[in-house]
């Protein structure tokens, strides 16, 4: 009723006025009747009801919302006061804008990161299972661990196993093969992430046995892309590698996984099998009300139960079992990684409001004598305040609402840029969309921001003395001493936020120069990878994988411009698999093996083509096949580490003793030694590798790694590889009998995205950097100019008595120059304190880096004094005559 | 949605005249001047309407659905806007009646005789 209760006033209004004339004239009536004159009737009848305006008015009163009525007039004050002064609105606006704005974009991040739960049902029940050690917990898992986890039915609801990336499968059978993300699954997996069902069934436990059949679950967008939405597409055949396999369901479209998934298959493991090999993930679905400490002390007795059904040895010394929350496994660290942002940017709207302040104070100086005015003529000191406080927010909500739009775009421009390797914002941050939770955020920090920066000259302004400010000349209404000092601790306040965001901004760009500057120990330029899945029957065994790649190699060796091509079954940059070894001949003492490396095959091309240099010995070659005598490769780091003293290439090793009868083979001849790369990327110390010939692997060793991770070509070329993509496609599947290739991607590119995380930090930290920057600078000019326009008057005498130019600029320099000074020795000191939670974000430079300590400094010294320079020389050119005569 | 206004002083008096104006409306409609001369009249002129009080109280008790108003025209010949006690009011009236009553009566009860 409310709304339409006001809009109706108006016409009330009119209405009672009718009704007070109608009744004055019936009054008129009567008293002529009584036998007065007209004039006298009238006169009497108007004296009898009294003064109509003022019932009226009470009227209007009574039916409105006192202080909704004030609050309207302040707001249309507000906008023409604002209107008056344009030039200060639109920088306290683009101020605030820019202060919200990053705010709004990093809580954009953090919402859809941090705040948003996973988008399955009841997301805080699911955990994912981990391998537990003094050294820390790490995912993985083997069948016998699997099968004993899914037997825990008193803390579990479901639990599920699932490919840690997947080696990706070939659809074949058409013109167009095509490689897809192809994840295997146990049979609980539907169930457990409660994946809805648009069309048929999901796998029964008995097509997740042994010899359960091919079958295969579709994800939504395979089944559109791929096969047109087809409504058929339940219980027809596809071919995967070559193989039918029959589409028992298709999952909805809003079913998104962590790893993205085209299709799925059956794991179909053998439950009582014990091969200890761990090469998937486990996660599982809380029983109602088991918590995470319950379902731990739970698994700490299966670890007991694992160790006696499989021996001692089947787990690490220390090591155990335990859960975490799936969510809490999908974000690792990036919680603290956000949290630095958002401590930047609040920084960055800190010295927003103190800009804003600094402006509002200047202007409420300006305007003295109109509060006095108003306070003379009645208005309380409320009153006052609350005008001021409602044109400071008029300020903000506009600022905010630009600052929202200005921020939620420019956070979906920048992650498409550089998605800067963070969790569950999707591709090319689509995950990040406009919801309440970042509505409501961006209108809190809005009024916050309002009130804190309209609160100090607020009060300020309404403490002023009524007599002194309306006898003073409004030229020069003086701001007082109070609110002189106030906005030098606000320019104060600036610099020393800004001197800690741009320390932390240099010790960012410090790192990320150092990350570039790291030799990777391989060939960037002109390198081209692709991945290629010999998944299915026909790559079950060493052979047919080794002649792919025979094949492979010949035919691109002979496309010209094609330097070499190598292969290797691990990540490009993200080092081997670790396996333990053992020196052939040297005591073990207690451990179980001599140690742990990293551990790739590789094809004989693979050195050359990412030019990775053979220190010592020699490097594989086409006749290190099946055939020929086991060798082995390592690198300087594992030289270094376990031949401290002798000579490896005289020694032999045996990779893999002891983890299962998928890496047993014969002990292998130590032939040579390359130098190191950062797989792990360039922050990592290059870790101890062992490479052998792709040609020399058991055979079971490549079955099990056909399933885990495809293989990946490295091709280098004397032009720029990318303009040779459609070239190695097309040879690679002619090789291979129709494989095809995807994630063809330059190393350069890979060497970005390793980086991307460090990119992104200092990207941010360099714009909120460089906001901070240039609104001291702002703040510093606006204090001085001012000062000097205050001061016009003192300078005309200075000068009239004979005062140089020169010796007013410097006056007025080193008044600006003190003011930042002491904000940069505050701002250092605070640095001192704040830049140690940067530490796990910096390389190569310490939280402590003098040359940012000091560069800072000096930087915002210097733009504080060009910043200055302006207001300075203006005090040199104030005319004496014109200063004096103004009295 | 019923609004809520800030509660005035003589909250007993305005009540009151609320009460009187009802009473006066159950005889028939009658425009504002009526009714002002009406409760004169009827108190043999010991009751003066503040006329600048009649009209908001009009207002109120329509707002409250107890009277409904329409403009017409007065025995005169002039415009003049005209109230109608509805079924809700002649209710209102009623209750307001018991009340006085047993409000006055109590009054009375403790004040006593008189004390000359």
């Amino acid at each position: 009723m409310s709304l339409r209760w006001f809009s109706n006033r108006t016409r009330k209004d009119q209405d009672f006025a009718e009704e007070i004339e109608s009744h004055v004239a019936h009054e008129v009536d009567a008293n002529t009747a009584h036998g007065l004159s007209p004039e006298e009737a009238r006169r009497k009848a108007h004296l009898r009801f009294g003064n109509a305006r003022t019932v009226r008015e009470r009227e209007w009163r009574d039916r409105s919302l006192p202080w909704f009525e004030d609050l309207k007039r302040d707001f249309s004050f507000a906008l023409r006061a604002l209107a008056k002064a344009p030039g200060f609105a639109i920088i306290a606006v683009v101020v605030i804008a820019v202060g919200i704005g990053v705010n709004t974009a990093v809580f954009s991040v953090i919402d859809a990161v941090l705040l948003k739960p996973l988008t399955y049902p009841n997301p805080e029940e699911l955990v994912s299972l981990t391998n537990t050690s003094p050294e820390g917990s790490f995912p993985g898992a083997s069948i016998p661990r699997f099968s004993l986890w899914r037997q825990q039915t008193s803390i579990f609801q479901q639990v599920a196993a699932y490919d840690f990336g997947g080696a990706g499968l070939n659809i074949t059978g058409s013109d167009h093969p095509q490689q897809v993300e192809g994840v295997h699954v146990s049979a609980d997996y539907f169930a457990m992430f409660g994946a809805p069902v648009v069309a048929g069934r999901t796998f029964t436990a008995a097509e997740d046995s042994p010899n359960g059949g091919h079958v295969t679950v579709l994800s939504y967008g395979l089944w559109k892309s791929r096969y047109g939405g087809n409504p058929n597409i339940v219980g027809s055949t596809i071919q995967l590698d070559g193989q039918p396999y029959l589409v028992v369901g298709v999952v909805g479209p809003k079913f998104v996984t962590d790893t993205p998934a085209d299709l799925w298959v059956p794991f179909q493991f053998d439950l009582n099998s014990k091969d200890m090999v761990v090469f998937f993930t486990v996660a599982a679905r809380l029983k109602n009300g088991v918590t995470i400490p319950q379902a731990n002390a739970q698994l700490r007795l299966v670890a007991d139960q694992f160790r006696r059904l499989y021996g001692d040895d089947s787990l690490p010394h220390g090591g155990g079992f335990g859960v975490a929350s799936l969510q809490q496994e999908l974000i690792g660290d990036t919680g603290s990684r956000l949290l630095v942002l958002w401590g930047a940017v609040a920084f960055v709207l800190l010295i927003a409001c103190a800009n804003v302040a600094n402006l509002l104070l200047a202007r409420a100086a300006a305007r003295k004598r109109e509060f006095a005015t108003r306070a003379a003529l009645g208005a309380g000191r409320g009153q006052i305040i609350r005008q001021l406080l409602v044109e400071s927010l008029t300020l903000s909500l506009t600022g905010g609402l630009i600052g929202l739009g200005l921020g939620f775009a420019g956070v979906r421009l920048l992650l498409k840029m550089n998605s800067g390797d963070i969790p569950r914002i999707g591709e090319d941050g689509a995950g990040i969309t406009l919801d309440l939770n970042i509505l409501l955020f961006t209108l809190g920090i809005s009024i916050l921001t309002g009130l804190v920066f309209g609160m100090v000259p607020a009060i300020s302004a309404s403490r002023a003395n009524l007599a002194a400010a309306l006898n003073e000349n409004g030229t020069h209404a003086s701001i007082g001493v109070r609110s002189g000092k106030l906005r030098s601790v606000l320019v104060i306040a600036e610099m020393a936020l800004t001197v800690v965001l741009v320390v932390g901004a240099a010790l960012l760009v410090r790192t990320f120069m150092n990350l570039q500057a790291v030799d990777p120990g391989f060939a960037m330029h002109n390198v081209i990878s692709m991945s290629m899945s010999v998944s299915g029957d026909r790559f079950q065994k060493t052979a047919p994988v080794a002649q792919v790649i025979q094949q492979g190699t010949d035919r691109l060796h002979a496309v010209p411009g094609i330097i070499d091509a190598g292969v290797s079954n691990c990540l490009p940059m993200a080092g081997g698999f670790g396996m333990s070894f053992d020196v052939v001949g040297r005591p073990k003492g207690n451990s179980p093996s001599t140690g742990g490396a990293g551990f790739c095959s590789i094809s004989y091309g693979y050195f050359n083509s990412l030019k990775i240099p053979l220190l010592r010995g020699r490097s594989f070659t086409k006749e290190d096949d099946a055939a020929a005598p086991l060798v082995a490769v390592i690198n300087q780091a594992m030289a270094r580490q376990y031949w401290p003293n002798g000579d490896p290439l005289k020694e032999r090793i045996l990779i893999g003793a002891g983890a299962g009868p998928a890496f047993a083979e014969g002990s292998r001849q130590v032939i040579g030694i390359v130098g190191d790369t950062h797989d792990g990327g360039p922050n990592r110390d290059p870790s101890p590798m062992m490479y052998i010939p792709l040609a020399q692997m058991p055979d079971l060793e490549t079955a099990l790694n056909s399933r885990v991770a495809p293989l990946w070509w490295f091709v280098r070329s004397q032009v720029d590889p990318r303009t040779l993509t459609k070239t190695i496609t097309t040879a690679l599947r002619e090789a291979s009998d129709g494989l095809p290739v995807a994630h063809i991607r330059t190393m350069e590119e890979i060497e970005a995205t390793n980086i991307a995380r460090q990119r992104l930090n200092m990207m941010l930290l360099a714009i909120f950097g460089s906001a901070g920057l240039l609104m001291a600078a702002i703040g510093v000019y606006g204090v001085m100019s001012y000062s000097v326009q205050q001061r016009t008057q003192e300078l005309g005498v200075r000068m009239a008595l004979g005062a140089q130019a020169s010796n007013l600029r410097n006056m007025v320099i080193r008044q600006g120059m003190t003011l930042t000074l002491i904000g940069v020795v505050v701002g250092a000191g605070g640095a001192f304190w704040l830049t140690h939670f940067l530490k796990s974000f910096l390389f190569g430079v310490k939280p402590l880096d003098p040359i940012s300590f000091i560069a800072t400094p000096l930087l915002l010294s210097f733009v504080a004094l060009v910043s200055i320079w302006a207001p300075a020389i203006r005090a040199t050119r104030v005319d004496p005559m014109t200063a004096l005569r103004v009295e | 949605m019923v609004m809520k206004r800030p509660p005035e002083a003589g909250e007993i008096l305005q009540g009151t005249l609320d009460m009187l104006i009802l009473r006066t409306l159950v005889l028939g409609p009658a425009h504002g001047h009526t009714i002002a001369q009406a409760i004169e009249w009827t108190s043999e002129n010991a009751l003066e309407i503040e006329q600048g009080s009649l009209y908001p109280a009009l207002h109120r008790l329509e707002d409250r659905g107890w009277v409904s108003s329409e403009w017409g025209v007065s025995a005169n010949n002039r415009r003049a806007k005209f109230y109608r006690l509805t079924i809700k009011g002649r209710k209102e009236l009623n209750d307001a009646t018991g009340r006085w009553r047993r409000m006055t009566r109590a009054i009375g009860l403790i004040l006593g005789e008189s004390f000359e």
